[in-house]
């Protein structure tokens, strides 16, 4: 923890004016991610949402006890679980390498085009991506027809009906999407390192290869770890919209996450209540992830978020 | 050093997050709306001075013709009208002083309104879908004006235009009546005028049909055979492959409810409710269908492809059979009869049948109707809100928003309201500029009362009443009284059967998939387990009991 001493305090009144710009950011989270948490207490209710909240009966862990039993949810876990896992392992260092990359061309007008446009997609909705991602997976879509002109395949596969592919299906549009948005964090953070130390190492006889090892990702470490932690925290998260445009029947069995299981389940239905618990059990979890992967990682490099 | 870094990467972070975490927070607090705040004000003591005045033979609505607005939520997120700019609109305004301010929503309904509810904030008119729980719950919540009340204090002529029989249906225990439904059908009506508003039907490609020489597809032998023919001479048209079927809203409609009205498989059988997924003919069409994909006659295309893959092969007449509602085909079978290959439209034809040869039995339109418009406590003008809506009920008002005004967009022929004739040319053409300019015909259908307007309607075009016809046909009009029978809601048999509709979603392609006839029972008899443990037997019996409820009240 930062500790205030006198200057310090003397520094912060000092910039009142620019310190109070975080006011609203506070005041928005207090009210919308703080406050909320008071309605939990409807995880144990019969809440009906047409009658005061007051008035609901307690009924203690019935709609933990609900969810727990139901083979659904364990699925859903798996997916979950699944899903993250791919996105974890495989699609963590990805923005990183894409970063670093990105960082060794020379020529300055192409390095933000690229940038630009890999970053553009982060922009369009879901609904939309999604669309067009199941035209490009659909019979007659782009990917059938390279698939079947470099002779990988001899006739149109409908990737979507068969939910051995879900999960790849996922990963992809998504790393697709996301990867230019995702690679900013990393950019900024190099950009904000000292060329002095390029300089240096070059005078030393350093290598590209090692500048960019010893150097960069030595100086970026700390944003990747945070990232980790707090990628890890999100394993029971998924990305309900991306899921809920390129689910059906066919692919349901892999592709019914755990926010998909709570809006199929709960939401529906009106089952606030039941819809509630599930999200209270998981934010429980995450808590507990975080703390994991926080303490892990300040073992193993020193970097933590607290 | 380094812990300048990790201070500049949290600085990083925090800017990065600030920009995400508006669209990730407010994702998940979606489940913790507030509480409602206040009741909404009940204004029941407004303007006793007028209710000397008031004639139930009179429409009360012209006693005040002062500018006022009126919110109206429609229940719709594709209902794409506005109010004031359309000659219609502006003429009921100028008639009858209400400017209508039309909202809706911008996702699902059901959870657009419940979000209102819980702010206790709720537009003044509400227009929502009969079968959507909220529509429940804004009556048991008391968020709703019963409708006799205000007419009682308001308007009595309300009862002598909305219909005694549509508010008896839907009056609630306690006596009072929230709603006034639209498209409202009863069976007198419907044996009377042989407009069942049925709207199920069964199509195929007019040209390749007949090319094949009109194949019996009432048949599983007749119906694999057109299959085979297809694939062999027909595989694909512009260059893109063909896709054999389609069912419209996949499993749980088209593949079930619907397939089974066109093999006549009964909805009840000795006064018992019939459980109508265990019928043998229907399961003999089902193992017909998994025949065909083992094959490659058919693809699973019908059931994976999103709402926009669909209307792309529709619009190309991709498709050689649907099960689907003729009402969706009103806007492209015209055009495929005006394309180069002007025999590429759908024609309505016997589809699937059971083995006695039985015609379809279609769904017709019902008392419940499409939509139910309700008054909401939040309005700070109920007696204008129940006059204007007895005035959209009677047949003046009917008439303004169906025809228009007089002499621009009607006039009297042989005694008879008639539609323009460049408005009649304008539904072919151009039904946008008819519906965005002018506003007749279906613009505002919240209120539409099909026994009054029908006689208005213009003739349709014939490639859309050749399908009307065959599902007028072939209505079955006294099976009105089992839809939507099923619980909805949160409710225990609800949520038993809704896990029960959601498996049999992931079964049927199961089935359809299987590799053999083996397999296909086993993965059917496992289904049937399973509906067993997640609670069949209480759906049967809420099934039974809601059945049994709506016997009496149409007796009485």
């Amino acid at each position: 923890m930062v500790r205030f001493r006198g200057e310090q305090m003397k520094a912060f009144f000092r910039q009142w004016q620019l310190q109070s710009m975080v006011i609203p950011g506070i005041v928005w989270m207090v009210i919308f991610c703080y406050l909320p948490m008071f309605w939990l207490v409807i995880a144990f209710m019969d809440y009906s949402i047409a009658k005061p909240m007051l008035e609901s009966p307690f009924v203690g862990l019935k709609h933990f006890e609900a969810f727990v039993s139901d083979d659904r949810f364990w699925r859903s876990i798996r997916n979950t679980l699944g899903m993250s896992s791919i996105k974890l392992i495989l699609g963590f260092p990805i923005p990183i390498l894409f970063a670093l990359l990105l960082n060794e061309i020379r020529s300055l007008r192409f390095k933000r085009t690229v940038q630009t446009i890999s970053y553009l997609p982060h922009f369009i909705a879901w609904t939309i991506f999604g669309g067009i991602a199941l035209n490009w997976l659909g019979e007659g879509g782009v990917i059938n027809q390279l698939m079947m002109a470099i002779g990988l395949q001899d006739r149109e596969i409908l990737f979507n009906s068969d939910a051995k592919y879900f999960w790849w299906i996922t990963f992809f549009t998504d790393t697709l999407k996301e990867t230019g948005w995702s690679a900013i964090i990393y950019i900024a953070a190099i950009s904000g390192i000292d060329p002095g130390l390029y300089e240096a190492a070059e005078l030393d006889g350093a290598g590209r290869w090692q500048r960019m090892w010893h150097i960069t990702v030595q100086s970026i470490r700390p944003t990747i770890a945070i990232l980790f932690i707090l990628a890890v925290s999100g394993i029971l998260g998924s990305n309900f919209e991306q899921i809920f445009m390129l689910k059906n029947n066919m692919n349901m069995k892999m592709a019914e996450s755990l926010d998909l299981y709570i809006y199929n389940m709960g939401l529906v239905s009106g089952r606030h209540s039941f819809s509630t618990a599930v999200l209270f059990a998981r934010s429980i979890v995450s808590l507990g992830l975080l703390f994991m992967a926080n303490q892990t990682s300040k073992k193993l490099t020193g970097d933590s978020i607290f | 050093m380094k812990r300048n870094s990790v201070k500049r990467s949290l600085t990083l972070l925090l800017t990065a997050m600030l920009s995400l975490s508006l669209a990730a927070c407010s994702g998940n607090s979606a489940n913790n709306e507030s509480a409602p705040t206040a009741a909404p004000p009940a204004d029941a003591t407004a303007a006793p001075q007028e209710e000397a005045t008031l004639n139930p033979d009179e429409p009360a609505w012209k006693l005040d013709t002062s500018p006022i607005d009126l919110t109206w939520f429609v229940g719709a997120n594709w209902y794409a009208h506005s109010w004031g700019e359309s000659l219609t609109s502006k003429y009921v305004t100028e008639k009858t002083g209400v400017n209508v301010k039309l909202e809706v929503p911008s996702g699902e309904a059901n959870e657009h309104i419940t979000l209102m509810m819980t702010s206790g904030q709720l537009p003044d008119l509400i227009s929502m879908g009969s079968w959507e729980t909220a529509v429940k719950k804004l009556w048991e919540g008391d968020h709703v004006f019963a409708l006799n009340e205000l007419a009682d204090q308001y308007d009595p002529y309300f009862y002598k235009v909305a219909g005694d029989g549509t508010l008896k249906w839907y009056r609630q225990e306690n006596g009072n009546t929230y709603g006034v439904p639209n498209d409202s059908y009863s069976p007198n009506l419907m044996h009377e005028t042989g407009m069942t508003a049925a709207n199920q039907t069964f199509l195929v490609r007019k040209d390749l049909y007949e090319e094949m020489g009109s194949p019996d597809l009432s048949t599983p032998e007749g119906f694999l055979g057109a299959l085979q023919l297809l694939k062999d001479k027909y595989p694909e048209y512009k260059g893109q492959p063909m896709s054999p079927f389609f069912a419209q809203g996949n499993v749980p409609y088209g593949m079930t409810e619907y397939l089974q009205n066109l093999l006549a498989v009964p909805h009840e059988k000795d006064g018992k409710v019939y459980d109508r997924v265990t019928d043998p003919e229907y399961l003999t069409w089902l193992k017909t269908f998994r025949t065909a994909y083992e094959r490659g006659l058919i693809n699973v295309d019908f059931l994976v492809d999103s709402d926009t893959q669909v209307e792309e092969k529709t619009n190309n007449a991709r498709y050689f059979m649907m099960i689907r509602e003729w009402t969706g085909m009103t806007a492209v079978n015209p055009l495929l009869a005006a394309s180069a290959n002007p025999d590429s439209y759908y024609i309505a034809v016997d589809g699937p049948q059971n083995s006695k040869g039985d015609s379809a039995k279609l769904f017709p339109g019902n008392m419940d109707g499409w939509m139910v418009t309700m008054i909401s406590k939040s309005t700070k003008n109920p007696e204008r809100a129940i006059r204007f809506l007895s005035y959209l009920a009677s047949e003046e008002g009917q008439q303004d928003l169906f025809l228009g005004k007089e002499g621009e967009t009607w006039e009297t022929v042989d005694g008879k309201p008639q539609l323009k004739a460049d408005m009649v040319n304008l539904i072919a053409s151009d039904i946008e500029t008819l519906e965005k300019q002018y506003g007749v015909l279906d613009t505002y259908w919240m209120m539409r009362n099909p026994v009054i307007v029908n006689q208005w309607r213009p003739e349709k075009a014939p490639v859309i009443k050749q399908m009307e016809d065959f599902a007028n046909s072939q209505a079955d009009i006294d099976s009105g009284i089992y839809k939507g029978l099923d619980p909805l809601g949160d409710s225990e048999v609800a949520v038993a059967w809704s896990r029960i509709s959601q498996n049999w979603e992931e079964v049927l392609p199961e089935l359809i998939t299987a590799k053999d006839e083996a397999a296909f029972d086993k993965v059917f008899a496992s289904f049937l387990e399973r509906r067993d443990d997640y609670g069949f037997q209480q759906v049967v019996e809420f099934r039974q009991a809601g059945l049994d409820a709506r016997k009496t009240k149409m007796a009485n």
